[in-house]
């Protein structure tokens, strides 16, 4: 998954990620605040992220598998990948996104 | 089994299930959360989905299946080796959810099932759905990888279900051996209102399975260990606490098959009961049986006749030189004979096949032979078990049945039969043999015979090309004579008798 980023199955090469949360619950709040850190500073002018809220479309959850809330899929550029967590560990987004990690202080 | 013969306040969700909603007092607490605890592979995923489908079948009653382990289209497909019709019920009664922990998901960070219970909330109310199981909740509480959080994330899931009145079944892997309960999930018995724990043992290399109630919150329940079976419908739990109707019984008397020993038990034995016959090896248990289930298909009654370890042709030649012809029965499907290997299953699986057996062929005769064959594997209590619930299903269906049993040890006057079930047995006839001047004769007396007169006489056993019969009773200073005495008395007495002449 480390290469993943060079790939050009997406005509703009843009990151697209979809966070399913859970209303204004906490973690949700604190996931989309650490996606969308993450997104200005890696990709500046190349990301999208659709917020999916469950309370609003529950179905639509189930259809997608979406077990714990916040979940994050990446689903361009492949492959999907998902991550579950408010996204709190940096490092392991950033090793999952393939993107060199911080260092540990 | 009906809801008033429990006069317990709590609402009840039948399982479908006959001996389990025995052990329960009537099934699963409604609108509260159940807990179906067992090892890999101890039958969870089938009980839950088994109570699930009933529930849709029999009672409309709606239900989801979260499966977090399986994949829910491969449990849903197994449902059709039991026979259950899943694809019609997801139409509209059942909704499979897949909720398999995919392996290549990242953690970040602290999360929670709010989102989970959130669709299936909205499902629910979509579709009317008032049972939901998750299978393998264990799996889902195991990525988050922190018991605090798996015993908060727990309580959620308990507290939605309670909120929104749903009968909960929760099913978890638990280690196997002792303690039953693995310390980290030892909290989830105390949560559920209800909580049953599955076993798979192995005896004697044999498997078997048993289930009990650890508890049911404001009910009765049975605290034993029950037996049950996964067979071709599905789970089938042996219940002994079963309270059936007792059936009518029968006054006619119906044939041994050996006419002299018809006489010795007044008649015959009681139709719709059971009689055993005791011996030890070579003693003519089998030839003795046979004679029954011919007398049997002689009034045209339907037969089954099941050996152990025995090829039934070999019966079928050996007693046609005793004058005994089960040829033409069994080519006109009157009679039925079936040959089980005893180490094949554990008493339990035996057990299955006989009553499917029964239920196919429809008998009103039955031979068992040897009955102590139940108890050369997986042990003596379960074979016991399983013989007691032969005898009551037999009873139940007025059925009469012959079981045979090996006498062991060397002492024959040390009346016990392997299984003891001697003393729920209704007639006991013993076939010994008699030592007296050098010869071994057989011996026929009858130890009990229920509701009945009955000869206290020992009797001579006679197998001879004409049949099979019992020799006048001859007594020479107190003593029982046989064989060569008894002939050598008899010509003796004829020959006295022709000189008075």
């Amino acid at each position: 998954m480390t290469e993943a980023r060079h790939t050009t199955d997406h005509p703009n090469g843009a990151y697209i990620f979809k966070l399913y949360i859970a209303g204004g619950a906490p973690n949700s709040v604190r996931a989309f605040a650490n996606l969308y850190a993450i997104c200005r500073k890696h990709f500046p002018d190349s990301h999208r992220i659709e917020v999916i809220d469950i309370m609003k479309e529950p179905i639509r959850a189930l259809e997608e598998t979406v077990l714990a809330t916040p979940t994050v899929i990446k689903l361009f550029p492949l492959p999907e990948i998902r991550i579950i967590g408010d996204l709190s560990e940096e490092n392991a987004v950033l090793g999952a996104l393939g993107l060199p990690q911080k260092e540990k202080t | 089994m009906n809801s008033q013969a429990h006069p317990s306040a709590m609402k009840k969700i039948f399982s479908g299930i006959e001996g389990f909603d025995d052990i329960t007092c009537g099934g699963l607490p409604l609108g509260r959360t159940t807990l179906l605890m067992g090892g890999a592979g101890s039958g969870k995923t089938v009980l839950s989905l088994q109570i699930l489908v009933s529930a849709a079948e029999n009672h409309g009653t709606r239900g989801i299946f979260v499966a977090f382990e399986e994949n829910a289209r491969r449990i849903a497909a197994n449902g059709k080796i039991f026979g259950w019709d899943i694809p019609s019920l997801e139409k509209e009664q059942l909704y499979f959810v897949d909720a398999c922990v995919r392996s290549d998901v990242v953690r970040s960070g602290t999360f929670d099932l709010t989102g989970l219970l959130m669709a299936l909330e909205a499902k629910a109310r979509q579709m009317g759905a008032k049972v939901i199981v998750f299978d393998a909740i264990d799996v889902l509480l195991s990525l988050l990888d922190d018991p605090a959080a798996e015993c908060r994330e727990l309580y959620r899931l308990n507290e939605w279900l309670t909120l929104h009145q749903f009968t909960g079944i929760l099913t978890t892997k638990v280690e196997d051996g002792q303690p039953a309960i693995s310390a980290r999930y030892g909290f989830m018995p105390f949560m559920a209102d209800c909580a049953v724990l599955l076993n798979q043992r192995i005896a004697d290399r044999v498997a078997s399975r048993t289930m009990r109630v650890l508890k049911y919150r404001g009910s009765p329940h049975v605290l034993n260990e029950v037996p049950f079976v996964i067979g071709p419908q599905g789970i089938e739990v042996g219940s002994s606490n079963g309270v059936h109707p007792e059936p009518q019984p029968f006054n006619e008397k119906i044939s041994t098959g050996v006419e002299r020993l018809d006489a010795m038990l007044n008649g015959g034995i009681y139709r719709g009961t059971n009689a055993l016959i005791t011996g030890s090896s070579g003693g003519g248990k089998s030839s003795l049986a046979a004679a029954f289930i011919a007398a049997a298909c002689q009034r045209d009654e339907r037969a089954l006749f099941i050996s152990f370890d025995e090829n039934s042709r070999d019966i079928v030649r050996d007693v046609a030189m005793l004058n005994i012809d089960l040829a033409p029965y069994l080519d006109s499907g009157l009679l039925r004979m079936e040959s089980v290997r005893t180490e094949s299953a554990s008493s339990e699986d035996h057990f299955m096949r006989i009553k499917s057996m029964i239920n196919e062929q429809h008998p009103r005769c039955v031979v068992i032979d040897p009955l102590s064959a139940l108890a050369r594997v997986g042990g003596a209590l379960a074979a016991r078990a399983v013989a007691e619930r032969l005898i009551y299903l037999c009873r139940n269906k007025g059925i009469t049945v012959l079981f045979t049993s090996l006498l062991e040890g060397s002492d024959p006057h040390l009346e016990t039969t392997t299984l003891h079930v001697s003393t729920i047995s209704d007639s006991w006839i013993q076939i010994s043999y008699a030592l007296l001047d050098g010869e071994r004769n057989r011996a026929v007396s009858i130890i009990k015979s229920r509701g009945s007169k009955h000869s206290n006489q020992m009797r001579e056993l006679i197998f001879s090309e004409t049949g099979i019969t019992l020799a006048d009773p001859y007594t020479a200073g107190g003593e029982v004579l046989m064989g060569t005495l008894r002939q050598e008395k008899e010509t003796a007495a004829t020959l006295e008798k022709a000189g008075a002449l």
